[in-house]
């Protein structure tokens, strides 16, 4: 282990969800006017990786699939401590679902290298919320895969993992390569350290070391067919959407007693009433 | 040594003024220039705040086309009103008695957040047109301490690693724009300002009204600032039917708990208010400081070696005027103009930077400071203006007279009195030679036994439009994560002590707050000073009134604090 490991994080730029900006009045969105942020769940997988790199040493890369502007993804990755960051980035990949996204990034893996340890993603994304992705490359990459990873510790070249499951954990020990998706109960993105923004800052301005540092890839650089991905290779349709609109509802207030007392007829009212909960949410 | 990080300047703040000198720097740059601008707010202008109205003129020497770009403007005063206020009454002064200083005609209305960020955004289109021009921001990394070698700044530790290399930024010079987190240990440690600054807080809110009140600008007087405390309301209407209502309060005063949250709903419960606000939306809350002690107040020296200071770390903000902005960025535009022929000299010395001060003081700055230099002391020696002439205006307006009949009153009444406010306003306008004003600070005028004497607000209110303390902060967007400990109390006992001596009432920690901090939690019978650190606004007034010097406001890491993005 004495060359540390090679660790892939798949990152994605989302919309930022704390912004109004490029929401279309029937509710969806325009990707264009969009704020956009580095998918929250995604800084678990980072801090993973990052944490599993101060044990036992050994490289992160950040990857990221999207139009040019993703490319920010990356240098914000190097900021919080990546070391290099790959963004693949192609017209062809528009309107990618998750079987055609999860091809090109297996591609893109394996074009980093058949050295790979390990791959970590973020449970999900906030946009699209499938958390298909991940699992789905496991299996492209013929790697064991653990979901809902929140701890993880390096023992002997295997990994020691703590699954998040309904109701408890499950411990388990695996072999590597391995991919791992990091649940949003392992620890947080740690904040940036002053040096290490300082050095992506001198880096942005030395364009052909930038260019060493964060590689751009296309298609035909990881020998992709192109009808599997993009539209071409998405079979997913979309039948239908439709704006929520307001949740609405009564509301009815238990007051003028002893918090006890109002507790008392809150309960009896959920439970004893047949119309129980219904009735207040309706 | 290779590794170390280093610029030709280091921005102590993205402050209004250290943004005009970084904008400065770079459009004087004839050849390489690397500045660092260091920022505690996530986003440059996240943690700025200000009423504001102000005069152009700075910004025209930056941005000719200011008014009719995308410059982000809130509106330009049309008409100006300085108003006497009472619980419901509302009376203009009249605009040819009106002090011709509050006359705001032609002023530009500012959300010094946005321009913060509308600036940061030339400075780097500026710096990419020219060749080897660096200006590096660093949002979310505070100066958390100075470097010195000897008596010279050699710049400012950023990070806490433990490794200097990683953790220092050197400069050749340091540019201290802030409001005194870091700058007062510069000040302390070479003992440069032998009068204290006087402080006072504002608090202010936006509001989406119904109407517009564009362009139009009110400087309000009296209620519900208690006697003999200096300040104000202020309401400007910008565009997009944006409203900003606030209040300015001295913290010399003796009350202990002035509560500038609870007086500025109060002010809004004044019917005129009420109309404009009413079923409107308020958008934003916040709170900042503001340096009072104006010509008084300035430190001996505006430069050591190594280190310039401008805006509000220097003080040169104009109470009488209400100029602040203004001030701030001629401290910077001029500051731009020093530092440049050090760096080209290769002196930044304490002698290759003195020019700054005689500059400065030489400019409007210090001629219109010097002007206004016994604003201050003028209520200090005539106590009658806050005790017994704005209290019996307000009565007056109160009870429906306009502003003449009440002043004809006041003077028919006690006619001496009469003449001796004429003294006042001359002491004021034209002051002739007295010699220079000691100040006490803040801290020291605060009396434990004071009882309030407040005028009861009105009573019909729309209760949409008024928040309690505990509610409005959520309206400043604070969020803070990890590492939340920016208020040092020192000694726990010590406070513990001065809760027991402020028995029966709150402390002046908590009862200045403005954002529900500082709190007296009852335990068991006994009272102890506690801290909800997470709402704080970073606002310093805790520490300014803090009797007994226990309290420090660090700036917030990491990005964390209020977001005052429109402030």
């Amino acid at each position: 282990m004495s060359d540390g490991l090679k660790m892939v994080v798949l990152l994605k730029q989302v919309p930022d969800t704390s912004s109004k900006a490029g929401v279309n009045p029937d509710g969806t969105v325009d990707r264009a006017r969009a704020k956009k942020m580095l998918n929250p769940f995604d800084k678990y997988a980072l801090q993973k990786a990052l944490e599993v790199k101060r044990a036992v040493g050994g490289e992160v890369i950040a990857v990221t699939m999207g139009p040019p502007p993703a490319i920010s993804v990356l240098s914000d990755a190097l900021e919080y401590g990546a070391d290099t960051g790959y963004l693949l980035t192609d017209r062809r990949l528009a309107a990618s679902d998750t079987l055609s996204t999860a091809f090109a990034l297996h591609k893109a893996i394996i074009y980093i290298g058949s050295d790979v340890d390990m791959v970590f993603t973020g449970l999900q994304t906030t946009d699209g919320d499938t958390a298909q992705t991940g699992p789905q490359i496991a299996e492209r990459l013929d790697m064991p895969q653990i979901t809902y990873c929140d701890r993880l510790e390096m023992k002997d070249g295997k990994a020691l993992v703590r699954r998040v499951v309904e109701g408890g954990h499950q411990d388990l020990e695996i072999p590597l390569p391995a991919l791992i998706t990091v649940a949003n109960s392992a620890t947080p993105l740690e904040p940036k350290r002053f040096a290490a923004v300082y050095k992506v800052r001198e880096l942005s301005r030395d364009k052909g070391a930038y260019d060493e540092k964060i590689k751009t890839v296309n298609l035909d650089d990881i020998d992709v067919d192109p009808a599997k991905t993009g539209l071409a290779g998405s079979p997913t349709v979309v039948g239908k959407t439709w704006k929520m609109g307001d949740i609405g509802g009564t509301c009815v207030m238990f007051q003028g007693g002893a918090p006890e007392h109002e507790v008392e007829q809150l309960v009896e009212r959920l439970t004893t009433d047949e119309r129980g909960i219904e009735e207040l949410i309706q | 040594m290779s590794d170390r990080i280093e610029y030709d300047v280091a921005l102590v703040g993205a402050s209004p003024s250290n943004l005009t000198l970084a904008y400065r720097m770079v459009e004087l740059a004839t050849g390489p220039l690397r500045i660092a601008v260091l920022e505690k707010a996530k986003e440059v202008g996240g943690h700025l705040l200000s009423g504001a109205v102000s005069n152009p003129r700075v910004l025209k020497k930056l941005f000719p086309d200011w008014d009719n770009s995308d410059f982000p403007l809130e509106g330009i005063c049309k008409k100006s009103y300085l108003t006497i206020v009472g619980p419901t009454g509302w009376a203009d002064v009249p605009q040819l008695v009106m002090p011709p200083h509050f006359d705001k005609r032609g002023y530009a209305i500012l959300n010094i957040s946005d321009m913060a960020a509308y600036i940061a955004g030339k400075i780097a289109e500026k710096a990419g047109e020219k060749e080897g021009v660096v200006v590096d921001f660093y949002p979310g990394f505070p100066a958390r301490s100075i470097l010195f070698d000897g008596d010279t700044v050699i710049g400012v530790k950023v990070d806490d690693t433990g490794d200097e290399t990683a953790d220092n930024l050197y400069a050749k010079v340091t540019v201290f724009g802030d409001k005194g987190f870091v700058s007062r240990d510069l000040v302390g440690k070479l003992n440069l300002r032998q009068n204290p600054q006087a402080w006072a807080v504002g608090v202010k809110e936006v509001w989406e009204t119904k109407e517009s009140h564009e362009g139009q600008v009110w400087h309000t007087a009296g209620y519900p600032l208690e006697k003999g405390h200096l300040g104000g309301g202020f309401i400007y209407g910008c565009k997009n039917n944006k409203l900003i209502v606030g209040m300015v309060m001295a913290l010399d005063h003796e009350n202990p708990n002035i509560r500038p949250p609870i007086a500025l709903q109060n002010l809004k419960k004044n019917p005129v208010i009420q109309e404009m606000i009413k079923g409107g939306k308020l958008l934003k809350y916040g709170a900042s400081v503001l340096p009072e002690g104006g010509y008084y107040s300035l430190p001996k020296k505006f430069a050591v070696s190594g280190a310039v200071l401008v805006g509000d770390a220097l003080g040169t903000l104009d109470v009488k005027r209400f100029s602040g902005v203004d001030k701030a960025m001629e401290s910077g535009y001029i500051a731009a103009e020093v530092i440049t022929g050090a760096l080209f000299k290769g002196d930044t010395s304490e002698a290759g930077l003195a020019g700054f001060q005689e500059k400065l003081m030489n400019s409007f700055v210090g001629k219109e400071l010097y002007d206004s230099r016994y604003f201050k002391r003028t209520f200090q020696e005539h106590p009658e203006l806050l005790n017994n002439v704005i209290p019996t205006l307000v009565n007056h307006v109160e009870s429906g007279r306009g502003v003449i009949t009440a002043s004809v009153a006041y003077g028919l009444a006690d006619p001496i009195g009469g003449l001796k406010l004429l003294g006042a306003k001359t002491m004021m306008d034209n002051p002739s030679e007295i010699g220079p004003t000691k100040y006490n600070e803040d801290r020291t005028h605060i009396n434990k036994s004071y009882s309030s004497v407040p005028l009861e607000p009105a009573e019909d209110y729309d209760e949409d439009t008024i928040h309690t303390a505990a509610d409005i902060v959520f309206y400043a967007h604070t969020h803070y994560g990890e590492e939340n400990k920016h208020i040092d109390e020192f000694d726990s006992s010590v406070c513990g002590q001065c809760v027991e001596e402020y028995e029966g009432r709150d402390t002046p920690c908590v009862g200045d707050c403005t954002a529900e901090v500082h709190q007296i939690l009852e335990k068991e019978g006994k009272r102890t000073h506690a801290m909800a650190l997470e709402n704080c606004v970073q606002c310093t007034t805790c520490e300014i009134v803090c009797p007994k010097t226990n309290l420090r406001v660090n700036a917030a890491l990491h990005g964390y604090g209020p977001d005052f993005s429109g402030m």
